[in-house]
């Protein structure tokens, strides 16, 4: 990578920034008229006389003559404006661009790093150089030849003026010249010097606070939070100190440049005064000169400032680029090849050895073979160097000696097109990324796009401007809404095979259960699948059926009827019986919502509701108001939390007082009604739940269907014969509420779902509805275990001929030994490699190679 | 039906005799009501005890393992509450309890009693006045059962 800033521009900006210095030469003689007209306007037109002027064979008098220099000033201040506009943008989109060939170089480089090399940095370090570190280089590159070329041309134009007049004069004007030329570069070295610590400083801080956030958990367990604030306190202090220096000295260097700015006119007054009052220089000459001077003043100025921001970003771009430069980096080829050999022959392992860089990873001359098709157990404890081979054998890392050969070809030769397609590799520490099951489990197949979308009209336009932009940029011109998953490779011939793969793959290691209980918690788009819409219908239909017919579930579930009360859920759904159609308003906020409040109010069931809530709160407080806040008994069993207890005991107070002032506030009112909403009357038997106010909100719920649902597409209304979006799959397979006074009601039923899914052939799209389950940031949604299936199941949908598990299914339960069983069968043919620090576990392989530090000490 | 029901059923049973009304239906609150249909097991012999039953309506059968397969030895009804010691000490159940028609049952769980107790110290001491006085009596009876023994 070019090492320095400027190398950097000129090798990719050459022809622009010649390109912004043509035109800025080009507003040079612009702007020379458009200082010289108004002298002319008030010299000529208005004071002038002996007219009219003659102008390319027109005469104009004086008021015309006016007219057109007043318009030529008009035009020319447009025209220098315009250019102006023109050249900011040209130069910011330069910046802009070239920002973005830059970060992406860096990001590209990353990628190029090799494994041992993340060792040694970290992603709190890397992450701010790619992005807030080089933001300035932006900003900077427009200007990076223009500035000093216009300005400096300037300055020479002002000095010649000067040196034309006198040169004594001019050798005065520029006398201080060289002093601030010595003096400013010296000063600025410290200021680099600084900027280069401040930098490395808040690239500390960046990786301590990111280290903070990872490990926050530990920091609590182990009350270590006043060590680490000392610690970033101490990093802020030296920030502190830094920026100070940097402060004085750039300061320093300002003042410096002002008191020689001016000095100067001392050495004008005192040597042109003794020229004039000597005769040898006219009056009229000095005053010039002095003018001149002043000018002079602005282009330096200018040019210090970009002398100083040029070694600020220079820096800046240094201590980025130094970091992305490792000697070891990968070829760019290793990346963006697409060329893929086939890796079909024995493993071999030719007197390979390999360091990691630290005790416990190493592995010395190894040398082994594995035949093609078969399966073989990697054993050894941690530290002994199983991991590493294992790593070497994927191509993950280079040996420092030795050759690893699969048939023909030295891994270390190959690119990542052929060892990410034909080696599926799974360590220890799998990560998940953040999206969908499915996201994740095809992520072995997205190496290229590969049937590219049709775009037409203005999505085509959009595409082409990205292309362009991509190509300017040396950007990667993959498209990223086309179809990434290679069918082909896994051995399918449509996205349904390959879910069905899949699924077989999950139930291979056990995870289809996982993925169907997600699925069963999954919303689904009745509009993408309405055969799948349907079948949960018909499962309602016959769930309904059996639970009216068969003796042992009867009265195991209310289910939702549009003219019963159902006593097992709450008076918001008993009310409402429709659902907010975005599944993100819960159902506490639906009172809230601008037409249910008008709602509430004019029928008169806020009074009612707010009256429910009045009794329930003081049946509460009755209750609990001598229970202390730790025992536990709050909270899970009552309608208000122990914080809350005062609130309402105000509110009641209030409530009950025979006095019209204070009254309820909204809030209050609305708390009240809350509390009525969350009644659920078969758990709750406080008696409020009388007949007739159930037959009220019967009625209610008719007029809440007519005039709010029915016209508002805010709302799905509760209907048997329609599939709920809002709802769970699950929620809309058992229509209703299992009954909360009967045991166990939920376990019975769910089992009795369980089974009719299974009958009616629901569970495998209930499964591929959980696909679509996000798994959170990094996979946190999912256990470690869970998180580590996935990336089993990842690694065996890729069909690689060569599969490689490093402690992953390496547990002594019965199930774990059925995986491996599992396993053996689906890779039987291929080359499989098995790491395990259990040699009770090697031993269920035909193949072994144990390792003891770092070499084979046993094979079998 | 309401808390009060379930308040007036709490009070018949003999080891919340002294525990006064507002923790009665305190106690009452927080247990869970359930209804069983004929022929469902409130609990099996052996099985982990977690809770108490307090028969509100209905009957139900008791039943031990014998070598000839389960036996009915006795029946409970309305107002009785079964498997008590369970909520105070971990034992597991001595007996099954089928409901022998529809029943109405306030379950009283473990772990809902035990705070209950922590909450309020003079519920423990009403309890133990209770269970002192069965252990005495039951200490009688055993005495007299051995004279019996001894006399016979």
């Amino acid at each position: 990578m070019e090492k320095s800033l400027f190398s950097f521009i000129w090798k990719y900006s050459a022809r622009q920034q010649i390109y912004i210095l043509l035109v800025t030469v080009l507003s040079y003689p612009v702007v020379y008229v458009l200082l010289e007209l108004p002298k002319l306007i008030v010299n000529d037109a208005v004071q002038g006389d002996n007219f009219p002027r003659s102008i390319l064979g027109f005469d104009f008098d004086q008021v015309p003559y006016l007219l057109l220099l007043c318009f030529t000033f008009l035009g020319l201040v447009v025209v220098s404006n315009g250019l102006k506009f023109y050249l900011n943008v040209f130069k910011g989109r330069l910046g802009e661009r070239m920002l973005r060939r830059l970060r992406f170089e860096l990001f590209q480089r990353v990628l190029r790093f090799r494994l041992p090399h993340f060792r040694k940095v970290s992603s709190g370090e890397i992450i701010p150089m790619i992005t807030s570190e080089v933001e300035d280089v932006g900003g900077f590159i427009g200007e990076a030849f223009a500035l000093p070329a216009y300005q400096g041309g300037m300055l020479v134009v002002q000095i010649g003026f000067i040196f034309m007049q006198d040169p004594l004069l001019g050798l005065a004007a520029i006398s201080s010249y060289p002093i601030q030329g010595y003096v400013i570069p010296y000063l600025q070295k410290r200021v680099v010097l600084l900027s280069r610590q401040r930098v490395r400083n808040i690239r500390v801080i960046a990786d301590k606070v990111g280290e903070s956030i990872t490990g926050v958990a530990e920091i609590h367990a182990n009350d270590a939070a006043a060590w680490h604030s000392a610690d970033i306190s101490e990093r802020l202090y030296e920030n502190f100190r830094i920026r100070y220096e940097i402060f004085n000295r750039k300061f320093l260097i300002k003042f410096l440049n002002n008191f020689m700015n001016q000095l100067t006119p001392f050495f004008f007054y005192l040597i042109g005064g003794y020229l004039v009052i000597e005769g040898n220089l006219s009056i009229g000459a000095l005053l010039a000169v002095i003018a001149a001077y002043k000018d002079l003043a602005g282009p330096w100025k200018e040019l210090l400032s970009y002398y100083q921001m040029t070694a600020d970003v220079s820096v800046k771009y240094q201590t980025v680029v130094e970091n992305f430069d490792p000697p070891d980096i990968h070829e760019l080829d290793r990346l963006t090849s697409d060329e893929k050999a086939e890796l079909s022959g024995d493993l071999k392992f030719d007197n390979v050895s390999f360091s990691g860089g630290a005790a416990g990873q190493e592995v010395m001359e190894i040398s082994l073979t594995v035949a093609a098709g078969t399966a073989c157990a990697i054993a050894g404890p941690d530290g002994s160097g199983r991991s590493e081979v294992l790593q070497l054998a994927a191509g993950l890392v280079s040996p420092s000696s030795g050759k690893i050969c699969i048939g023909d070809h030295d891994l270390d030769k190959l690119t990542d097109s052929t060892l990410g397609r034909e080696i599926a590799y799974v360590g220890g520490a799998v990560h998940v990324w953040t999206g969908t099951i499915r996201d994740n489990l095809y992520y072995g197949l997205r190496h290229r796009p590969l049937i590219l979308p049709e775009r037409d009209g203005e999505a085509l336009k959009q595409y082409k401007r990205r292309v362009s932009e991509a190509k300017e940029t040396r950007n990667p011109l993959y498209d990223l809404e086309a179809v990434w998953d290679d069918l082909e490779a896994a051995g399918a011939d449509s996205i349904h095979t390959l879910d069905e793969k899949a699924l077989e793959l999950l139930e291979a290691v056990g995870l289809d259960k996982d993925i169907y209980r997600l699925g069963l918690q999954s919303r689904f788009d009745p509009s993408m699948d309405d055969t799948f819409a349907g079948k949960i219908l018909n499962v309602r239909k016959n769930l309904a059926d059996r639970i009216l017919h068969e003796p042992a579930l009867e009265g195991l579930v209310e289910l939702w009827h549009p003219d019963r009360f159902n006593a097992s859920a709450n008076l918001a759904d008993n009310l409402f019986f429709a659902v907010p159609s975005d599944p993100e308003i819960t159902m506490d906020q639906v009172p809230e919502m601008e037409e249910v409040r008008a709602f509430l109010t004019e029928t008169g069931l806020d009074e009612k509701l707010r009256k429910v809530g009045l009794k329930i709160a003081e049946t509460m407080l009755e209750l609990f108001s001598n229970v202390s806040g730790d025992s536990g008994l709050l909270g899970a069993y009552s309608f208000i939390t122990q914080e809350e207890i005062p609130e309402f005991e105000r509110i009641v107070r209030i409530a009950k007082s025979t006095q019209q002032r204070p009254g309820l506030s909204d809030a209050d009112k609305s708390r009240l009604r809350g509390l009525a909403f969350k009644l659920v009357p078969a758990r709750h038997r406080l008696g409020i739940m009388t007949d007739e106010l159930r037959d009220e909100i019967i009625a209610a719920r008719k007029r809440f269907l007519d005039s709010v649902v029915k016209h508002n597409p805010g709302f799905v209304a509760f209907d048997p014969d329609v599939y709920l979006p809002p709802l769970t799959i699950e929620d809309n397979l058992l229509f209703g509420r299992a009954r909360v006074d009967r045991r166990d009601a939920r376990r019975r039923i769910d089992d009795v779902i369980r089974t009719i899914v299974e009958e009616t052939g629901l569970r495998r799209p209930i499964i591929y509805a959980g696909f679509g389950y996000h798994v959170g940031v990094s996979g946190s949604r999912l256990s470690a275990g869970q998180r580590r299936r996935i990336a089993l199941v990842r690694g065996l949908l890729k069909n690689a001929k060569i599969t490689i598990l490093d402690d992953i299914a390496t547990g002594t339960t019965e199930d774990d030994k059925a995986l491996r069983r599992g396993l053996q069968e689906i890779l039987s043919g291929k080359t499989f490699l098995f790491g395990t620090s259990n040699a009770e576990i090697a031993a269920e392989f035909d193949q072994r190679f144990v390792l003891d530090q770092g070499r084979i000490s046993d094979k079998g | 039906m309401t808390l009060e029901t379930e308040v007036e059923a709490l009070r018949k049973v003999p080891l919340f005799h002294g525990i006064d009304e507002t923790k009665l239906r305190l106690l009452a609150f927080i247990s869970d009501r359930t209804e069983y249909p004929a022929g469902e097991r409130l609990c099996s012999q052996g099985e982990e005890g977690d809770c108490a039953f307090i028969i509100l309506a209905g009957d139900a059968d008791v039943l031990v393992h014998t070598p000839e397969g389960e036996k009915k030895v006795a029946q409970v009804s309305e107002n009785s509450i079964v498997g008590e010691i369970a909520i105070l000490c971990d034992v597991p159940r001595t007996a099954t309890l089928v409901a022998a028609n529809n029943m109405d049952v306030l379950t009283v769980s473990k772990d809902d009693f035990l705070k209950l107790l922590k909450e309020f110290p003079d519920i423990s001491l009403e309890v133990m006045r209770t269970l002192a006085l069965r252990l005495e009596r039951t200490t009688r009876d055993l005495a007299d059962a051995r004279r019996g023994a001894a006399g016979g």
